[in-house]
């Protein structure tokens, strides 16, 4: 059996994506020991998962570094990295969507997004035949409108109240968002067994 | 924008150092007695090309191209690939010498330049096209020649994947209900998006047991050691997949015979952004490196948009990914060094002379010149001292 090296998402995905691998049958300890190391070794089932930010597992998984991995929709749809989109494991639902002051309308001459979506925002308005101009930020996006940066946000929204607490209105809804599990695509061919063996497990159980 | 240091090169640019170097030469050379054994004549095109002609025709998206402006207003493109230029060749030319053709590369080739590291704007290739047979011989020439290739390189743990783009373009057409559908699955299919595609089949409204069969498809179809697991997915009815059908098993039988069964698999999802690959197309595997290290196809469409309709395959290789996977380290040849001081030139000379003559490779250094001896030593196999007073003069 080839060992396999699975990128996690730090944070509340990790533990949701945990314990559906438990549930899939993969022998697991129920604890962790020590939450700051960033690569945990399972000799029992030849798993070794590496422990990254959520924006950066894509990057390990297309580079190989890791076989297979978790990653936001979200964050698959702003990267357009060349990996294997295997399995929707329906954990951590939420959505991008795009808020702004109550009442009011974009900028007639430089309409101004907010938001730490670039790729998926200018696509989103693209789509819809507006050109705006995007500025990036790294986090409290909801700031921008509130003092004048931007007109509206893109932002993940997973209950709507940040939003509301701030004052915000959601304007458009742009697309659901849930963690997926991708590969490597030299991974999925020299470990297609253990890769579509979890897979089929881990569908299985969620059914 | 920073300024330019005085040490840097364009973004995505890569220098070979000597040793680097010398691993890519060997593989060249590896290459070129390897398919010069197998009937292939070696060709070298510009490295500037139209992007009317091969820019446009090639396999690389429009986004991806290295673009420049000539003197006339016309957009050139750096070479994306290999095939289109020698298809141009090929068919403006060569094809009415002789037919089949069968021609090899070893060159550098373009891509637009990308921040991130690993993507690098130039790398080089190698690879053969077979122009002028459509035959299930000349697909499974290519497969056999690629595998073998890869072995010759010293490559053990490598896989290749078989597919079939018509065949699939057929079994979609059938599943869906229009063309729109069939390019959006196949959109989804060249990234793998197995997620995407099985949300795409449920907004196409369509009865359970048709899902049902779709979603089949894509979980069963993908990863079969045996060409008989797929027979499922084929209409019997439907004459032109029965063909196809057939052509892939007896690709796969070919394939068996020359002992590539334990190395194959078939994916009938297999697919390309180019719709020009018409027929068998595949993917080669290799662990140490995240990304593919070649692939190649049938690509008869690619002759027709140089309006010929003969049939065409090949394969290439990516030398920067090989070197990647590639283990064997390179041995150190044999290096002599003659230190010299300014009396002993011309003995020097001549030692070296009756050194190199032997094939011994030697270098000749004026001793006065070098501050840091043992540094320089470490770099020779052999040190010839031609010292005044030290004795060793010959």
């Amino acid at each position: 059996m080839s060992e396999l090296t699975i990128a996690m998402p730090k944070g509340r995905i990790f533990e949701e994506a945990y314990v559906l691998l438990q549930k899939a049958g993969f022998q697991l300890p129920d604890d962790l020991e020590d939450s700051r190391k960033l690569i945990v070794e399972v000799p029992d089932e030849r798993i070794r998962f590496i422990l990254a930010k959520p924006m950066d597992v894509p990057v390990y998984v297309e580079h190989g570094v890791a076989d297979i991995g978790i990653a936001g929709k979200d964050v698959l749809l702003e990267q357009k990295r060349s990996v294997h989109e295997l399995l929707d494991l329906k954990i951590s639902q939420c959505y991008i969507a795009s808020a702004g002051l109550p009442n009011t309308i974009m900028n007639d001459i430089a309409p101004r997004v907010a938001t730490k979506y670039p790729e998926i925002a200018s696509n989103f308005y693209k789509e819809k035949g507006e050109q705006v101009e995007i500025i990036g930020l790294n986090g409290s996006i909801e700031l921008a409108p509130m003092i004048g940066l931007a007109d509206r946000i893109v932002d993940i929204v997973s209950t709507g109240r940040t939003l509301k607490e701030n004052g915000l209105v959601e304007y458009e809804h742009i697309v659901d968002v849930t963690s997926r599990l991708i590969a490597n695509p030299v991974s999925y061919r020299l470990k297609s067994e253990r890769i579509r063996d979890m897979v089929k497990r881990l569908k299985d159980s969620m059914e | 924008m920073t300024p330019i240091r005085k040490f840097e090169k364009p973004l995505g640019m890569r220098d070979s150092f000597p040793l680097i170097n010398e691993k890519k030469e060997k593989v060249r050379g590896i290459g070129r007695r390897f398919f010069q054994l197998r009937g292939f004549d070696f060709i070298k095109t510009p490295t500037v090309e139209y992007y009317e002609t091969v820019g446009k025709a090639s396999a690389i998206p429009d986004s991806s191209l290295f673009k420049l402006v000539d003197r006339q207003g016309e957009t050139l493109v750096l070479r994306p690939d290999m095939t289109t230029p020698i298809v141009r060749v090929a068919t403006s030319k060569l094809l009415k010498e002789q037919i089949p053709l069968r021609l090899a590369y070893f060159a550098n080739v373009f891509r637009a330049q990308e921040h991130e590291g690993g993507r690098p704007a130039e790398f080089e290739q190698m690879g053969v096209e077979l122009i002028g047979d459509d035959s299930v011989f000349a697909d499974a020439e290519m497969i056999i020649t690629a595998s073998e290739l890869v072995q010759e390189l010293g490559i053990n743990s490598y896989r290749l994947t078989v597919g079939h783009a018509g065949l699939l373009q057929s079994i979609l057409t059938q599943l869906t209900q229009s063309d729109q559908q069939v390019s959006e699955l196949r959109k989804l299919l060249v990234e793998k998006n197995m997620v995407g595609f099985e949300e795409a089949v449920r907004t196409f409204g369509l009865s359970n047991e048709e899902e049902q069969r779709f979603i089949e498809f894509i979980g069963q179809a993908s990863n079969v050691q045996s060409i008989q697991q797929l027979r499922p997915f084929i209409d019997e009815t439907n004459d032109s997949q029965v063909t196809m059908y057939s052509y892939l098993s007896e690709l796969s039988s070919l394939l068996e015979n020359a002992g590539l069964a334990k190395l194959v698999t078939y994916d009938l999802t297999l697919t390309s952004e180019m719709s020009y690959y018409t027929g068998m197309l595949f993917e080669v595997f290799a662990s140490g490196s995240g990304f593919a290290i070649g692939n190649g196809g049938r690509y008869d469409g690619l002759l027709q948009e140089f309006n010929s309709d003969v049939g065409a395959t090949g394969f290439g290789l990516r030398v920067d990914r090989l070197l990647e996977v590639m283990t064997t380290t390179m041995n150190r040849e044999p290096h002599t060094l003659i230190f010299f001081d300014s009396a002993n030139y011309v003995n020097a000379v001549h030692k070296a002379k009756k050194l190199r003559n032997q094939g011994i490779r030697t270098t000749i250094q004026f001793i006065g010149n070098v501050e840091d001896k043992e540094a320089f030593l470490a770099n020779f196999t052999d040190v010839v001292w031609l010292i005044e007073g030290d004795g060793n003069n010959e």
